[in-house]
């Protein structure tokens, strides 16, 4: 496993939106090219070292993206799993109300009993609840509700709330991280799974109607307390950037001025492993996806941001059997 | 050409055309030169073919000698001049002729000649070379091989498709299809400490994942940029968390700011914001942490009362019935009597009576 840490740059960016301007991100500019930038670039691998935890635990993020379709479970099974592997215990709440996935993603449906609302009710104890993963059992899932159960607003933030405490003081002791999968938009959903919540991660992709959402989502975050928010960009094609077809990282960065925990290449495998219900970090062999998860995870881990990003692909050099496959 | 003599050469290797020459062109004269190498200087040739003399009369016609030139394949030396019937200006003549001819035909056979040695080219240089083609063939065979045996691979590769098919959506029970049944292979963990598949160019400006090698670019944002943006967000969206859920078409409270109320529609299908339990009682169900679930516990004890309930009416019973039994044994045939009545009763009332009974 390898994260970068570049040490660099004080670069004045030329298409910030106006600093002045009071308006939401509505009108983004046009595709720009890569930019220019002279300063030396020092990256530090970390090899065979677990990252050094920062912050008081449990670490409670919300996974959050105002966009729907744009990774929001996909990252909070592979980040979570990814913490789970690092040896952090985790617990994933799926807070999607209506429209949970994250069980299938994990390959947990056929183990989801009890719920949020069963517990409300009094039908289970919060540790019956929890499903626990047989492959990393430091991972544990918890559904907010099932498909057809509706969740009672009235407390649905305090609930959350509510089991953040009992999950503090379980026996077994506190997680160290939560890490809650918000629904899409900014509804009811969001406003109960961002209740809890210490920092958010911003799931966005290269896109306009992405990077619109993402920039209110970000707003309404700020509004509600979250000063720590740090975003994921997802589903990045280095052969559109380089073709002009597509924002690079450091353009969204530019528009929504936001730390980079992560870039994640576009990449077939992740529909596989949803598929198969098995999360692109337990890869063998590792995905381009599944590494820059697990460096995501890593940076969420020291609460670090990128320093560098990957802007494209360089060419490779062809060998004289090349034409052989050499 | 009426006057014109022509005087040709021909080789006999193709006798069947010179034969039919001779019939057609030469009537009077028909020579035969031998060579040697005395008179005409042929050392180069060493071909005993024969050559024709022919002197072309004007008795041919132009018809003749245009077929003469078309059939004619081989060098052909042609002679002008005047026919005299003295033999021995003719025989000067074709004499010096016939040098002319030699030379012209030296030539030209020269050129035949290698144009000859030219053809063959490929016997030659396989007979020559018979040991290295077997090892240039021996090559070119293992080449073809391996690329065979790539493109195999490849496609092998293809299509072995690992877990996460359709097969492994049928396999957990999300699809339903007889078919397909795979069997998606165990998967294996490596390590997340020690992974050989991300390593650092050189200069620390390029990075190599799964075999890519990707260029890198150092991140602009600045703190300043960031606080900018956050004061940007911060005016363009003033927004408070809602604190109150109420239904659509329900007054507002008059304590409650009305930015902090979210108003659900009736039909939501996912939220509510009826509860059917205490708030009170849900936080201490979150916060049990052992021992039977509030809801469990409740349901057991209304169980265990309404059994006990039974018991004690079935222990009432139990006496009524040992009475009723004892009745019974008194008067079955009054009882009997009784219950017929009953039923004539009820056939005469119809449904509702029925109904009732059944509500009851």
């Amino acid at each position: 496993m390898a994260s970068l840490r570049v040490f660099s740059t004080n670069h004045q960016s030329p298409l910030l939106p106006s600093p002045l301007s009071s308006k939401p991100l509505l009108s983004l500019p046009r595709f720009v090219k890569s930019h220019t930038r002279q300063s030396p670039i020092r990256s530090v691998l970390q090899f065979n070292r677990k990252p050094e935890l920062a912050g008081e635990t449990p670490r409670i993020v919300v996974i959050t993206s105002g966009k729907g379709g744009v990774g929001k479970t996909t990252t909070t099974a592979n980040v979570g799993l990814s913490l789970a592997r690092y040896g952090f215990s985790v617990v994933a709440i799926d807070a999607d109300l209506g429209l949970r996935n994250l069980d299938l993603l994990l390959g947990l449906e056929n183990r989801v009993n009890y719920t949020v609302v069963e517990v409300l009710n009094g039908d289970c104890r919060l540790d019956q609840a929890l499903v626990r993963d047989k492959r990393w059992s430091n991972f544990e899932l918890l559904c907010i509700s099932k498909p057809r159960s509706k969740l009672p607003m009235g407390f649905g933030g305090k609930a959350l709330e509510w089991l953040v405490d009992a999950l503090k003081t379980r026996p077994e002791g506190s997680p160290d991280f939560i890490i809650i999968d918000c629904p899409a938009g900014i509804d009811a959903g969001f406003i109960t799974a961002i209740t809890p919540a210490n920092e958010a991660v911003l799931v966005t992709t290269p896109d306009i109607t992405a990077l619109r959402d993402a920039d209110r989502v970000t707003g309404l975050l700020e509004c509600d307390g979250i000063r720590d928010i740090k975003m994921i960009v997802n589903r990045v094609r280095t052969d559109m950037i380089k073709g002009e077809d597509m924002m690079s990282v450091l353009d969204v960065q530019e528009m929504l001025g936001l730390s980079l925990l992560g870039v994640i290449p576009e990449d077939s495998e992740v529909i596989r492993s949803t598929n198969r219900g098995f999360p692109l970090v337990l890869n063998k062999p590792p995905t381009l996806a599944g590494l820059a998860f697990e460096q995501a995870a890593w940076r969420l881990v020291e609460q670090d941001s990128m320093k560098a990003v990957m802007v494209e692909e360089e060419p490779k050099k062809r060998g004289f059997f090349s034409f052989f496959g050499g | 050409m009426a006057s014109i003599d022509s005087l040709q050469f021909h080789s006999l290797c193709n006798p069947q055309s010179s034969l039919g020459r001779s019939k057609l062109l030469i009537p009077s004269s028909f020579v035969v030169f031998k060579r040697r190498p005395k008179n005409l200087n042929w050392f180069q040739v060493e071909t005993s073919r024969r050559f024709v003399c022919k002197s072309i009369g004007d008795s041919s016609t132009p018809d003749e000698e245009i077929q003469n030139t078309q059939n004619d394949d081989d060098d052909v030396a042609t002679a002008q001049g005047d026919v005299s019937r003295d033999s021995e200006n003719s025989i000067s003549r074709f004499r010096s002729m016939i040098t002319n001819i030699s030379c012209d035909s030296e030539g030209s056979v020269l050129r035949f000649r290698s144009m000859i040695t030219t053809l063959p080219p490929v016997i030659f240089v396989m007979k020559k070379c018979s040991g290295n083609s077997i090892w240039i063939g021996i090559c070119i065979a293992a080449t073809v091989l391996v690329a065979a045996i790539r493109a195999y691979v490849i496609r092998k590769s293809r299509d072995d498709r690992p877990a996460g098919s359709v097969a492994d959506l049928v396999r957990r029970g999300q699809l339903r299809s007889g078919d397909r049944r795979g069997i998606s292979k165990t998967l294996n963990y490596e390590d997340p400490f020690n992974n050989p598949f991300v390593k650092l160019g050189k200069g620390s400006t390029t990075v190599e994942m799964c075999g890519k090698v990707y260029r890198l670019a150092p991140v602009t944002l600045t703190e300043k940029e960031q606080t900018i943006h956050q004061k940007r967000r911060s005016r363009a969206y003033q927004w408070k968390r809602p604190t109150v859920f109420l239904k659509e078409g329900d007054s507002v409270p008059p304590d409650v700011d009305p930015d902090t109320v979210r108003w659900i529609p009736a039909n939501h299908p996912f939220a509510t914001t009826v509860s059917d339990i205490d708030q009170d009682l849900a936080q201490n169900n979150v916060y049990q942490k052992q021992g039977v679930p509030f809801r469990i516990r409740a349901e057991h004890e209304a169980m265990q009362k309404k059994l006990e309930a039974l018991q004690n009416e079935e222990k009432l019973n139990n006496l009524g019935i040992d009475s009723q039994n004892a009745r019974d044994f008194q008067r079955p045939y009054k009882f009997s009597a009784k219950l017929d009545d009953e039923n004539i009763q009820e056939n005469h009332t119809g449904n509702s009576s029925s109904e009732e009974t059944n509500k009851s």
